[in-house]
Order: structure tokens, then sequence, then C-alpha cells
């Protein structure tokens, strides 16, 4: 023990002479092992660790899927009444979970701020093991058809919306007209399952029976809402049921049920409903799961190539410290007594690294949590813990062993003490020419298939960004607005002066009465003379919307002024559209069942961060719609709180929902795409720049192995293209094999998983590969090159001394 | 009248470093006739093998002249240089600077390789035969060096200087990595070599072996002690 610690404090020491060496080491696996870590912990928090709610093995969401006459699944949410009916009826699961979100304004509250809601049935609390910081969660009182109108805080609402208020509950807050009373409020640590998504974060917990959806549509059995969520808790005499069990018995209770409601509708004829379950936990990850095995292998092709690069070092550490090692043999030291001493000095220099990994760790937690957290599930859990902790020990060990291991690798112990005679020409210790190939190869095969599918994936990504969308989203801003609670009428008068007080603004342009151009639900409508049917997005729109927004009509006629009014049964299909409903003619004057004719064909658009471009249309907007583009003029900012006083000024029951720039809106979509480009650009160049640095470092150390042989071919006549020319030809081997290896890597990724990957590979990647190839092979070029500069550029008489 | 192969005017190098400057060699004047056997000798340190490094064209003098076979090559370029060397001469090296992945063929025939004239196969064929049997070693031909002695290693780098039809070779203590029986050996070989014509300039300290010399340089403090003396022959 006593040896141990002096062999560290030596080792201490020794390290201290070789700063630069410690700070290549210690900060290239610091930040490489610390970004492992970081999607290790992350895919742990994801894929392994369980739900933090009891029972959690046996929570269930449950799909309902909507089974067109052609067998093909129409729809994957549930329509209102199916959720009620299976909820009023299964009885597989001893706790059901109803979950509808949507947003809301506090009216009650002089800010007026938009919350995020969620409408729940009371087992939400029990199901979810939800503490209260005060108060209580919904009860017995709450159930379904109670109509008791309470509210339930989250921590974080009571605290920014509320100031912390200790008095808070038996207070009353004011959404869309309705007065609810606070009975509790979630402590500060409770982990809300995102059941709607990663990124929403539920601000007020409202009653089931509050839910914004329609009393219409409340009633309909063939219109599917997303927003409907439904959670169980599975009986646990039913724990042994197999999914398709348990899937059969649950589409009996909803598909018998809604057959016998819809035998009336000829469109529904031989469709059918399916349930299907999935663990909650699956469900939860189930977006998130490719993003991080795709995390998972970019952080371990970094780590490959890092511990390539550190091992090159290493190797070169060792022939450094050759005559300290041989004097070491010379007086007594045995094979493994060296080992010890390299060890000591390995592990000191990867516990340095394991501790700015943990740095690494901490901030880049902070950052996957402010840049992800809206598109992956369970991101607010990442913490330093027992798993990261005992995963850094794990790395620290295993590295230690095997750099210290490559090094007594390379010592020729028998030969050690024939260094302290030969002047140092390094016979002690060598690296074989096949271990330095391999580790070219390595670098190079790596390197390329990392570069490429980097370089795929950016390809795609920012053509993603880059697609011209087919629509203006400069100085346009959307606009929801929550309305009184008053007939449709009057709410269209509200918003006919509204309208007009807007366009009497300086800055305002133009005014539209229409959801965002992204924004689209899905109808189903039927031909009137083939009775084909089509399941199609549409949305509601004004005669103001095509022009504000330049997009262009390319046959027919836009709405008009009086179409809008009047409500009339006209619609506007776009060209993909048109192209289904009449392939070989024009689609105007295509009539369907419920009597909506179409009147003009418009270009279609591209939505933010889609590839795909679907069939749409568009029909007149009521004069009531809550919806509004405001079109600026050049140069003008026409701001939230403008619009709150024009609003005001019509009528101070008005509030504001959201008001949304169509800029930011597609800054959002894109977000996505944008960060896979940024990111993928920056691992493409960081892999080129470590591995170049590898490359560097296994053929600067082979060239000094090689200076005696290079110096002698120059003294006896090779000039310095003759020597380059040498050594590419000697590194042309490891360069194709390590270039083929990549390709076959490509490949049997290709061939594995050509479901998913059959969208990103096509013949215009063929110059990329090239591309690829040849900023790889170039990059080879230079990191043979650099290292004989000094050899080719100085007299020989540099490369024959026995030392520099 | 003899012809001057190398001609040294005024040759001196200075090794620099921040805190010092070293002179090494000091206003060497040396001329190297045609046919000549000359020895550079003196102390450790002396500046022998940094005045045979200049002479060889492997490191460049810090001032004065120059010239092989007449030609000025004081300032030639790093490539012209390594010409001259391929052209005009051979080395051997104390450490003979065999290389280990090449048969003794090829280290013999490495020179012809980086030949000017781009002599063809059968052509470096017959002329490393030939230069392999000079020095005994034609049986050894498929050989990697470190099948052989040190003897034998030496001798291969002599058929290896000798292979290009060099102007003079350039020998840097021939017999340091050698036992004395080997030595003598490779002191016969380069003796027979002078004999039949061959000029050779070597750098020893070995005071029998410099004594073999026809012209004896002494070198002290970088400087030569005394005018070359040469040796009484016949």
């Amino acid at each position: 023990m006593n040896l141990f610690c002096y062999q560290l404090k030596q080792a201490y020491l020794s390290l201290k002479q070789k700063p630069i060496f410690v700070l290549s080491v210690v900060s290239t696996m610091g930040v490489t092992l610390g970004a492992l870590l970081c999607v290790l912990t992350l895919a742990y928090v994801m894929l392994i660790k369980p739900l933090p709610y009891p029972d959690q093995e046996r929570l269930y969401n449950v799909e309902h899927q909507l089974i067109s006459n052609e067998n093909a699944i129409d729809g994957r949410a549930f329509t209102y009444p199916n959720l009620m009916h299976l909820y009023n009826q299964q009885s597989l699961f001893e706790q059901s979970v109803l979950m509808y979100v949507d947003g809301g304004v506090i009216t009650s509250l002089p800010s007026e701020p938009m919350v995020a809601i969620s409408f729940i049935t009371p087992q939400w609390f029990s199901l979810f093991s939800a503490k209260m910081a005060i108060g209580r969660g919904f009860e017995e009182s709450e159930k379904v058809n109670s109509y008791n109108p309470v509210a339930v805080l989250t921590y974080e609402t009571w605290q920014n919306k509320f100031n912390g208020d200790i008095n808070v509950l038996e207070k009353s807050l004011t959404l869309s007209g309705n007065n609810y009373r606070i009975i509790g409020v979630l402590a500060e640590n409770n982990i809300e399952a995102p059941l709607a998504g990663a990124g929403f974060k539920t601000e007020l917990y409202l009653p089931w029976d509050y839910n914004s959806v329609s009393e219409r549509e409340r009633k309909r059995w063939g219109n599917d809402d997303s927003g409907l969520i439904y959670v169980g808790k599975l009986n646990k005499q039913y724990a042994e049921y197999s999914k398709p069990q348990i899937d059969q018995i649950l589409t009996k209770v909803v598909n018998e049920n809604w057959q016998s409601k819809v035998s009336g509708h000829d469109f529904f004829k031989n469709w059918s409903i399916v349930l299907e379950t999935q663990t909650l936990k699956s469900f939860i990850v189930s977006d998130g799961e490719r993003s991080v095995y795709l995390l998972l292998i970019g952080s371990l092709g970094l780590l490959f190539i890092a511990c390539a690069n550190i091992a090159n070092l290493f190797v070169s550490r060792t022939v450094e410290r050759q005559q300290q090692l041989a004097i070491s043999a010379a007086v007594g030291a045995s094979k493994a007594q060296l080992f010890r001493n390299i060890l000591a000095e390995t592990g000191l220099l990867m516990f340095a690294a394991i501790l700015l990994a943990q740095v690494v760790i901490f901030v880049g937690f902070s950052v996957l949590q402010y840049y992800l957290g809206d598109f992956l599930p369970r991101i607010d859990e990442l913490e330093l813990s027992a798993f990261s902790f005992s995963v850094s020990i794990l790395l620290l060990i295993l590295l230690t062993l095997t750099f210290s291991h490559l090094c007594l690798k390379m010592i020729n112990y028998h030969a050690l003490n024939a260094t302290l005679q030969s002047g140092g020409k390094g016979i002690g210790i060598q690296v074989s020419k096949r271990v330095r190939n391999i580790l070219i190869s390595s670098q190079i095969a790596t390197a390329t298939a990392l570069v490429f599918i980097n370089v795929v994936l950016y390809k795609d990504a920012s053509e993603l960004v880059n697609q011209p969308l087919g629509y203006q989203t400069n100085n346009i801003t959307s606009v929801v607005l929550a309305l009184p609670n008053v007939e449709s009428e009057i709410k269209a008068q509200k918003l006919t002066a509204l309208k007009a007080e807007l366009l009497a603004h300086p800055k305002i342009k133009k005014v539209s009465q229409a959801m965002r151009p992204t924004g689209f639900g899905t109808l189903a409508l039927t031909a009137s003379e083939t009775d084909n049917r089509y399941t199609v997005l549409g949305k509601d729109i004004d005669d103001q919307y095509f022009s504000m927004l330049k997009q262009a009509i390319i046959e027919g006629d836009n709405f008009s002024a009086a179409d809008i009014k009047d409500n009339r049964s006209v619609m506007i299909v776009n060209d993909i559209f048109a192209r289904k409903l009449a392939p070989n003619g024009s689609a105007i004057g295509f009539k369907f069942k419920n009597g909506v004719e179409v009147i003009g064909v418009v270009k279609s658009i591209n939505m933010p961060g889609i590839q795909r471009i679907d069939a749409r249309f568009y029909y007149p907007a009521s004069l009531a719609r809550n919806m509004l583009l405001i079109d600026q003029h050049q140069g003008q900012i026409f701001n939230r709180d403008e619009m709150i006083e024009v609003m005001k000024s019509v009528d101070k029951k008005l509030s504001l929902f959201t008001f949304t720039s169509l800029n930011e809106y597609k800054d959002r979509r894109l977000f996505s795409s944008v960060t896979t480009a940024v990111t993928t650009l920056v691992l493409a160049i960081l892999t080129l720049l470590l591995s170049g640095l590898g490359l560097y470092g296994i053929l600067n150390y082979s060239s000094q192995m090689r200076r005696f042989e290079i110096g002698t071919r120059m003294a006896i006549g090779a000039k310095g293209k003759d020597i380059v020319s040498l050594v590419f030809k000697d590194n042309a081997g490891a360069l194709g094999i390590g270039l083929a290896v990549s390709f076959i890597v490509l490949l049997v990724l290709y061939l594995g998983f050509s479901d998913s990957l059959s969208a990103y590979v096509n013949v215009e990647l063929l110059p990329l590969f090239i591309l690829t190839l040849g900023a790889i092979s170039l990059l080879s070029a230079l990191a043979c090159y650099v290292p004989l500069r000094p050899f080719i550029k100085n007299p020989v008489i540099h490369a024959l001394k026995v030392s520099e | 009248m003899s012809t001057a192969i190398l001609l040294l005017k005024n040759i001196g190098k200075i090794f620099e470093t921040e805190e010092l400057e070293t002179h090494a060699l000091k206003s060497i004047n040396l001329t190297v006739n045609k046919g000549d056997y000359v020895s550079i000798s003196g102390p450790s340190g002396c500046g022998k093998s940094t005045l045979l490094s200049i002479m060889g064209l492997l490191d460049v003098s810090s001032s004065g002249e120059y010239f092989i076979e007449g030609v000025n090559v004081t300032d030639l370029s790093l490539d012209q240089a390594a010409e001259v060397r391929n052209a005009k001469i051979g080395f051997i090296f104390q450490s003979f600077n065999l290389i280990d992945e090449l048969s003794v063929f090829d280290n013999v025939a490495l020179p012809l390789r980086y030949h000017a004239d781009k002599p063809n196969n059968a052509t470096i064929k017959k002329r490393v035969i030939e230069c392999l049997e000079k020095v005994g070693l034609s049986h050894r031909i498929s050989h990697k060096p470190n099948q052989l002695s040190g003897g034998q290693q030496q001798r291969v780098a002599i058929a290896r200087a000798l292979v290009a039809n060099p102007a003079v070779l350039l020998v840097d203590e021939p017999t340091g990595n050698l036992d004395s029986k080997s030595a003598d050996q490779v002191m016969d070989v380069l003796d027979q070599l002078n004999k039949a014509g061959t000029t050779i300039c070597m750098v020893t300290h070995d005071p029998r072996y410099a004594d073999m010399a026809r012209t004896k340089v002494q070198l002290l403090d970088g400087a030569i002690l005394q005018a070359p003396v040469a040796k009484m022959v016949g």
C-alpha cells in the first residue's frame, strides 16, 4: 500500500512536468466521458428507470384506432363518446384516468395570464401518487358529471401567478366566464406524467366535466380528438393477461357499442374500432426512443475516437518514459511493478477526467433540459445519481486498466536494459506496424461512418429548414381570443367590430379571420357522385386569408365576402386534393354529399419541418371564429399590449389567449430540424477534428519511430517528395481498409434499419459519400504529411540525430 | 596533378541556442583529391561528425564555401543537395543504418531507386550483385539485416554506399559498433576499395585505423590542428 501511495505521488510529480499532455488527456476524456454519461443517464431515465408512480408496471395507455373499410388505420385518437363509454363500462382497470389538455386565460388575475390546463378525473391523484403542498386533490365530489367547479394549482402556478399566497385556498379564479374555487396546490416535487407530450407542462387542473370539448362534439361518434387521453391501472387479477387479450377485451367493449351507434351512417359502413394498449412507460418514451439511440451511437462513436486519440498519447508518453522505465527495470522493478507504476499515472489522469466529466454532466443535464425539454420525455428527472456515479466508477476502472494494459503491451521488458546501452533508440518500447495500422484503420472507419451519418442527417435537416413554405410569415401575427360565453351572433358582432378597430390602427395593413396557416383539423367527406370517402385536413378561413399569406390560387376563385357572411357551402382545395378528386381534369365544381362544392384550387403549402405535403381543403369561417391573423405594415410592430388595448376598447370582456408571430410558430416547428442541423454539423466537424488529431498522433509517432530510416533514405539521395510518397504508400493500405470497413458498417446499418433509413438513403447521397471519403482521405494525407515536415524541410542531419 | 573532389574553404559551423553560441567548426580549409584516403580524427566533441555531415551535405555550414568536383554546393536547395548526395557521395554510418524491413538486395539497391537516371531493374540487379561481390556478401542477397552479424551489416552498408558509383565515400566511425575482428574485416574492405581507386574520407577516433589512411587530418575544438599529413605510400 505504501509503495502504491509512493507511486501515486511520483506519478503526480511526473505529470506536473507534462501539463500539455495532462491537459490533452483530461480535457478530451473529460468532455467525451461527460457527454457519454449524460446520454447514458438519459437512456437510463427514459428506457430503464421505472416511472415514479405506484404499480407503474400495471399502468397502461389506451390508444383508440379508427379502422377504415380498407382496413387502414384512419385515426389514432379517441372519439369523445367512445372514451366515455370505455370509462364507464370497462372492468379490466381498477383505476381509470381521463385527461384532456387545453389552454385558457385566467381573467380574474390582473395580468390575464394564459395557462396550460389539464381536465382530469379524480383518480388521477391516486394513480400518479400526487402529493399536495396544501389543500386536497379531486375526490368523489369531483367525479364525472358532478360539475363541481373547483381547481388545483401546480406549485409553480401558485408561486408565479398567485405569489405563493398562503391563503389561496377557497379563493376563486375565472376562466372563460366560469368561476372555479381553488381547493389545493400540488407539492413542489410532484412529477407530472407527460401524457400530452414532453413539452406540455400543466399549470392548472380542472375537473373533467369542464373540458373544452363542445357539447356537439361530445355526442359525435365519428370525430376523433387527439387531446383525449385514457390511462388505466390494470386490475391485479388480470395482471397475467397478455397484451392481445387485454386489447381484445377492451376493443369488444367499445367496438360493439360503436357499431350500433354508427349503423345508420353510410360513411362508417365496414369501419371498426380497435383499442390497443401500451404500458405507460413505453407510451411516454415512444417518440424519444429513436433520438436516445441516435445520441448513444453518436456519443459512443465520439468516445471511441477519443480513446483512440488518447491511446496514441499514451503510446507517445510510454516511449518518452522508456529511459525512466529502463532504469526502474535495471534496479530490480518487476514487470508487475512497472505495471503499477503505469497504472498510478493512468489512474490519476482518468480520475481527473472523470471529475471533469461530472461537471460536464451537470452542465449537460441543464442544456438537455433547456433545449430538449419539449421534445424528450422525463428529461426533468435527469440528475447526478447513483446510476451516473456507478457508471463513472466503472468507466474509470475500465479505461485505467485498458490504457495501462496498452502501455504495458508496448514494453519489451527484456529489451529495456538494452535501451540504456543503445543511446535510447527505442528498442525497448515499440508499437508494431500491425497495431499502428489497426489504430489508423479503426480511426478512419469510425470517422468516415460518423461523418457520413452526420452529413446525411445535416443535409436532411437543412433541407427542411430551408424549404420554401409557400406562404408569407413576415409581419404577420396569429391571435387567439378568449370570448365571453355568449350567443354566436353576439360573438360575431364583437369580432366584426374588433376587426374594424384593428384595420383602423395605423400599424395594421390587413386582418384575416382564421387560424395560423399550420393549424388544421381532420374532417371526413364523401363524394356525391362516386361515394368515394376522403379523410382530409381542413380549416376554416375568410376571404382575406390567401391574399394576406400570398398563397396562390391556381384555378377557380377565392371565397367572396358573401361566401363568408352567408357561410355558403363552398370550399377551396389544395392541388394535391384536387388531383385526388379529379385525376384527369378540373376539380372545380366537384360536389360532396354534404352539399359543399369546390370553387377554387390553391397551391399547396409546406409545413415547417415536414417534407410530406397532405391533401387539404379550406372552407368559410364563421364570423364568430375567435382566431385572427394580423398583417402589419413593413417595419411596424403591433405588440400584445396594443392588441389588448384595442380589444378592451371594443369589449372589456374580450381576453387575449395567444399572440404569436408566424415567424415564431415557424421557428418552433423548425426547432427540431435546426437543432439536428447544428448538432450534426458540430458533430461532423468535431469528429473530423478528433480523428485528425488521432491520425496525426499515430502517424507522428510512426514517423518518429522511422526517423532514422527517413534520415538514411534522405542521406542516400531520397528527396522530400520521395519520403512523402513512401509514407503515403505505406499508409494507403490502412486508409483503404478503414474506408472499406466504414462502407461495410454503413451498409450493415442500412440493411439492419432499412425501414427507418429508407427515407434518408437515395442516389443523391453518392456525391456526399464521395465528399466524405475525400475529406477523410485529405485529412489522412495531411496527418501523414505534417509529421514529416520537420524531416523533409530541414537538413538531413536532424532526422539522423539521436535526440532532438 | 591531383583533381580535387572535395574542396572546403573557410567552412564554419555555429550551433545557436537562446543562451549559447557554440562554434563547432572554425574556418576549415580542406581538399580531398581523387583517390585520396583521408582520415579525420580528434577527441570527442571536436567537430569530426559535424565536418563529415557538412561534407556529405547532410547539414549546412554557417560560413565558407564548399565545392564538390569543382561545383559550388554551399547553397543548394534540399532537393538539389539530395541529388548531389545520391550521385556523388556514398555514406557509411557507424550504426550501419540499414532498413530492417528491406532485404540486403533492396537495402543496397535503395540509392539507385532514387537516382535521377531511373535505371531499370536489370541494371539495378547487375549493379547490386557487383557491389555485394566486392564486399563478399553476394550469398546473403535475400537476407534481412537482422539476420546478419554486425560486420556483415556494415559490409552491406558499404555495398549500398558504392552502388551509385559515388565520387567519394564518407565514412563515419565505421568500426564503432563492431568487434575487433569484424572491424578489421571492414577496414580491409575499405582499404581494398581505395586501392581500386575509390576516394574515401573517414572519421575515426581509433588511431590504428586513422593510420591506415594516406592523409590524416587532426581536429581539435573545431579547427584543424595541423596541415593534413600525407603518408608516404610505397
